[in-house]
């Protein structure tokens, strides 16, 4: 049983070209993703931050093909230079779990109750590998020690709720990891659980990727993961990437200015009571979206071009921005508030 | 004691006063008719004399208590007394009956789960015009009365058709292939609306299980869609499925009751109908106390049934 | 820059009221239900002839436009017998759920509000009750009291109360925890008003719908139990004895057996589809059965 795409264990894993994603809920279209485009090369960490409900999961589904049949697909994703959209169902299953995996928030939900996690584990290598069950279960013990996780096999058999939550996220990571895939995208991994954790969690998804060289896509909504771990960012707003650069670009220059207001409104130990600076206005209703740029509303530096939507554009390498009023990519801008005084999105 | 065992415990002991409870009640029935049970029994035939003989044959005359211990004891000796008309031991009619009301149960029930589960299956996984034929057949199923089904697949089967016999019985033993001839109408009968409960439950378990979380990471992970529907989704769904069998044999002894006699078939139930129009109270109180057993033992069946599926019940509940 | 105009427009009529029974189907089921019940109670202007007129001329006659749904083995209109047997087999089922509604309610307001040791004394008997099938319980009854249309009623009712009264328990169990119960209580309120009053009115969603269940199967039960030459005894039209009599002529005349059976089917249909309507606006827990 062999997988339809190769192991390069170099190159340009995930390619993903102006993506977009959209829903028909009853009688309305909901536009959940819009012209994203990004690339992971092998052993890169990317993250996508952005706050709940920008999208950044649904993207994560999309890319992984586990979005039903209400949602509309356009754009390209291509996996290990493939074309994901080319492949049938079959092979997309065969994809699954083998080249690709995907880890989810909570752990506990994410494993079924009523079977043993060595079982898990075995089960994503039987589901891929001509191997005897034996095998399987040689394999399965391997992989759990391998995250972390002690005497793996007399614990073989236990169910998921005999097991804490930080060994659980590690079950999950061990069955994602099974048949070593190219790309592993992590959806909130360490959000339920808690901050000591954590921690533990993101080494070993770093000691992972060292070992195996695969490349992560990491979502999260947390600045903080995104710089303990991440190579590079992509900022997500409203299904649009607003943003994508290296960690230390985006928290030493950040471009846009949605980007400026979330690092902005993180609060740090050093500032004074009382100031938490919060971003005014309400994310947009992604069935009625605005027409151009989607944080048009809330934006101090909207002008009369945000009405169509910016693409993202190089301002230096490795660091792009979709914005009208940045100078480096529109030249001329001028990046101040525009004349017609405050965001448009105060007054509705 | 490991829990489980506890549980089996449990169960067993529980099982008891509920038991006896019963018996008391059975025991009560007769002594609960208004007026005198004896006179109504001999009906026309009652004189002061053999209404006097009668009762003191039964025990009527005893103290309450006396009278229950010593049926008690009989109970426990497997004699349960004699048919008031036809002198014939109870127990003697019990064990000819026994059997057909047994067959009928079991295999309609039989025959709604390899009905129903399926079905269950496929209308969850489906299209969605194939769980609203499925919702369909269910509402249908569940209103149409079922003995007027039998009636129905009687005008059907034995009066267009002439492929099978509307009544009669013949036992498995002396001829089995006789014997399913008889029974497979009376089975269908019960079987179509138990089906139909199945297979709502079924569904619903199984719709309910393929929308949680793990279900989506078992996609993730590219693990056939064929391995996640039979053997993560389903096994999900056999604890409602077990709770809605033991709520269902309840109903499914009753309808067996209605569809022996519909079909003149020699079981437990017929015997009872028949024994309640003859006013023959020792047969009735025979009767009752037979289903009423096999209905508390299946119970105690289906509960331990539970204990062995879902290891985290037994646990709560020792 | 403007928004473009919603596409939304407020809900028609029939929407609003499809939502408030709870579906396309339920508001079917309603209608339904509210048509068999003007039929039952309007039976004596409705039929068009005396159910027991006998007529020799019209024995076994097939549906025509003066007999809708034919005649039977003495001549006589089975829509018009239809009709008054459906009248008795609906007021059995109304006035069993009602009964046991009487009874039951109570007894699973204060079971659930109390709890405890008052808890386990009323539901344990009722619990026994349980312990035997339904139909061989109502069986049983009538071997004691004698058959009639009463007695079934008695018996359903009987077989009923723990049904209602489970079902309401459970439901005052999540009531009485909710912050509104202890809002009234720190008003100073009596124990008494606050089950009647306040936990009460909150908790009988699932009761009602259990009940719109039981109604079906009372009406199954009840004909079960006439068929059986247990239940309305004769005088008494009753559609159970209309599908025993009607056996005896099924193939030369299947409609004397067809229309009784589809008005007790069409009945428990509008029950059940009342009752998944009920189902989702007033217990999305799930409580009734």
């Amino acid at each position: 049983m062999s997988a339809p795409l190769g192991t390069p264990a170099t190159g340009r894993v995930l390619d993903v070209q102006r993506l977009g994603v959209r829903f028909a809920v009853q009688d309305e279209v909901v536009s959940a993703v819009s012209n994203v485009s990004l690339t992971i090369d092998a052993g890169e960490i990317v993250g996508v931050v952005g706050e709940s409900g920008c999208g950044k999961s649904t993207l994560a589904m999309a890319i992984m093909g586990l979005l039903g049949s209400t949602a509309h697909i356009t754009g390209r994703v291509e996996l290990l230079g493939r074309d994901l959209a080319g492949l049938t169902v079959e092979e997309r299953r065969q994809v699954r779990g083998d080249r690709m995996s995907m880890i989810f928030q909570d752990p506990l939900t994410s494993l079924d109750p009523a079977f043993g996690v060595g079982d898990q584990v075995a089960e994503t290598i039987r589901a891929h590998r001509t191997v005897t069950p034996a095998e399987a279960r040689a394999r399965a013990i391997g992989l759990l020690e391998s995250v972390g996780i002690p005497a793996a096999a007399t614990r073989y058999s236990d169910p998921p709720h005999r097991l804490s939550g930080g060994m659980r996220q590690r079950v999950v990571i061990a069955t994602a990891l099974a048949n070593d895939p190219a790309l592993l995208i992590a959806d909130e991994p360490s959000t339920a659980l808690d901050v000591t954790i954590q921690a533990q969690l993101l080494s070993l998804l770093r000691d992972q990727r060292d070992a195996r060289g695969m490349a992560i896509l990491l979502i999260t909504h947390d600045l903080g993961v995104v710089a303990q771990l991440c190579d590079r960012v992509a900022v997500m707003y409203a299904g649009q990437l607003v943003e994508t650069a290296t960690v230390e670009q985006v928290f030493r220059a950040p471009r846009h200015p949605y980007t400026q207001a979330l690092l902005a409104a993180q609060p740090s130990a050093g500032l004074a009571r009382g100031s938490l600076r919060v971003i005014g206005g309400q994310v947009p209703d992604l069935s009625d979206p605005p027409p151009g740029c989607r944080f048009a509303p809330r934006c101090p530096l909207v002008r009369p071009e945000c009405d169509t939507p910016p693409e993202l554009l190089a301002a230096q390498p490795g660091h792009s921005v979709a914005c009208w009023a940045d100078p480096a990519t529109h030249p001329g801008a001028a990046a101040t508030a525009s004349s017609t005084g405050a965001p448009r999105g105060a007054a509705a | 004691m490991s829990p489980r065992l506890r549980y089996v415990v449990h169960r067993l002991l529980a099982t008891v006063p509920i038991l006896l409870a019963m018996s008391l009640f059975v025991f009560l029935m007769i002594r609960l008719v208004p007026g005198d049970p004896v006179r109504t029994m001999l009906g026309f035939r009652a004189t002061d004399e053999n209404v006097a003989t009668i009762r003191t044959a039964l025990g009527l005359d005893q103290p309450l208590l006396d009278q229950y211990l010593s049926w008690l004891g009989g109970l426990m000796r497997l004699d349960l007394g004699q048919d008031f008309i036809s002198k014939v031991p109870l127990t003697e009619l019990l064990s000819e009956r026994l059997p057909v009301t047994l067959e009928l149960t079991f295999l309609a029930m039989g025959l709604a789960l390899a009905i129903g589960i399926p079905a269950g299956v496929i209308a969850a996984t489906r299209s969605k015009r194939t769980g609203r034929a499925s919702t369909a057949f269910v509402v249908a199923s569940i209103s149409i009365p079922d003995f007027w089904l039998g009636i129905m697949l009687v005008l059907l089967f034995a009066g267009t058709f002439r492929l099978l016999p509307p009544s009669g019985y013949t036992p498995f033993a002396e001829d089995p292939v006789a014997n399913l001839r008889y029974m497979i109408l009376p089975i269908l009968t019960l079987a179509v609306a138990e089906a139909a409960y199945i297979l709502r439950t079924t569904r619903g378990a199984m719709e309910e299980t393929l929308g949680t979380p793990f279900i989506t990471f078992l996609r993730a992970r590219g693990i056939s869609e064929r391995r996640i529907v039979y053997q993560h989704a389903l096994r999900s769904a056999a604890v409602p499925i077990v709770t809605v069998v033991g709520i269902q044999l309840g109903v499914l002894l009753g309808g067996a009751i209605v569809v022996e006699s519909l079909f003149a078939l020699p079981g437990v139930g017929r015997m009872i109908v028949t024994g309640i129009n003859q006013r023959n109270y020792p047969v009735v109180q025979a009767g009752v106390l037979a289903v009423a057993t096999l209905f508390i033992l299946l119970n105690l069946v289906t509960d331990l049934l539970y204990g062995a599926l879902d290891p985290r019940l037994a646990e709560a509940d020792a | 820059m403007t928004t473009a105009a919603t596409t939304r427009s407020a809900p028609s009529h029939l929407t609003r009221l499809k939502r408030r029974t709870g579906g396309g189907e339920a508001l079917v089921g309603f209608l339904l239900l509210g048509m068999l019940v003007f039929i039952a109670a309007g039976a004596p202007w409705i039929a068009p002839h005396d159910p027991e007129a006998i007529a020799t001329g019209r024995v076994l006659g097939p549906p025509d436009l003066g007999h809708l749904f034919g005649s039977d083995a003495l001549g006589r209109d089975v829509f018009s017998r239809v009709l008054y047997a459906f009248r008795v087999s609906l007021s059995v089922a109304i006035g069993s759920v009602i009964l046991a509604a009487l009874i039951g309610v109570p007894i699973g307001l204060i079971a659930g509000y109390r709890g405890g040791r008052v808890d386990a004394m009323l539901m344990r008997p009722l619990d026994l009750l349980l312990a035997l099938p339904a139909l061989l319980l109502a069986i049983a009854l009538i071997a004691i009291i004698g058959p009639g249309a009463l007695t079934v009623l008695v018996a359903a009712a009987l077989i009923y109360v723990p049904i209602l009264a489970r079902v309401v328990r459970g439901s005052v169990m999540v009531t009485k925890q909710m912050p509104y119960v202890d809002a009234a209580r720190a008003r100073g309120v009596a124990e008494r008003s606050v089950m009647i009053r306040h936990v009460l009115p909150n908790s009988v969603g699932p009761a009602v719908i259990q009940g719109t269940v039981l109604m079906g199967f009372a009406i199954q039960i009840e004909a079960a139990l006439s068929f059986l030459g247990l239940g309305a005894q004769p005088p008494t039209p009753s559609l159970g004895v209309m599908l025993s009599d009607g056996r005896d002529v099924l193939t030369q005349a299947p409609w004397v057996e067809i229309f009784p059976g589809l008005a007790i089917a069409i009945t428990v249909l509008a029950l059940t589809l009342v009752g998944d309507g009920l189902r989702r606006r007033l217990d999305p827990r799930g409580m009734a059965r």
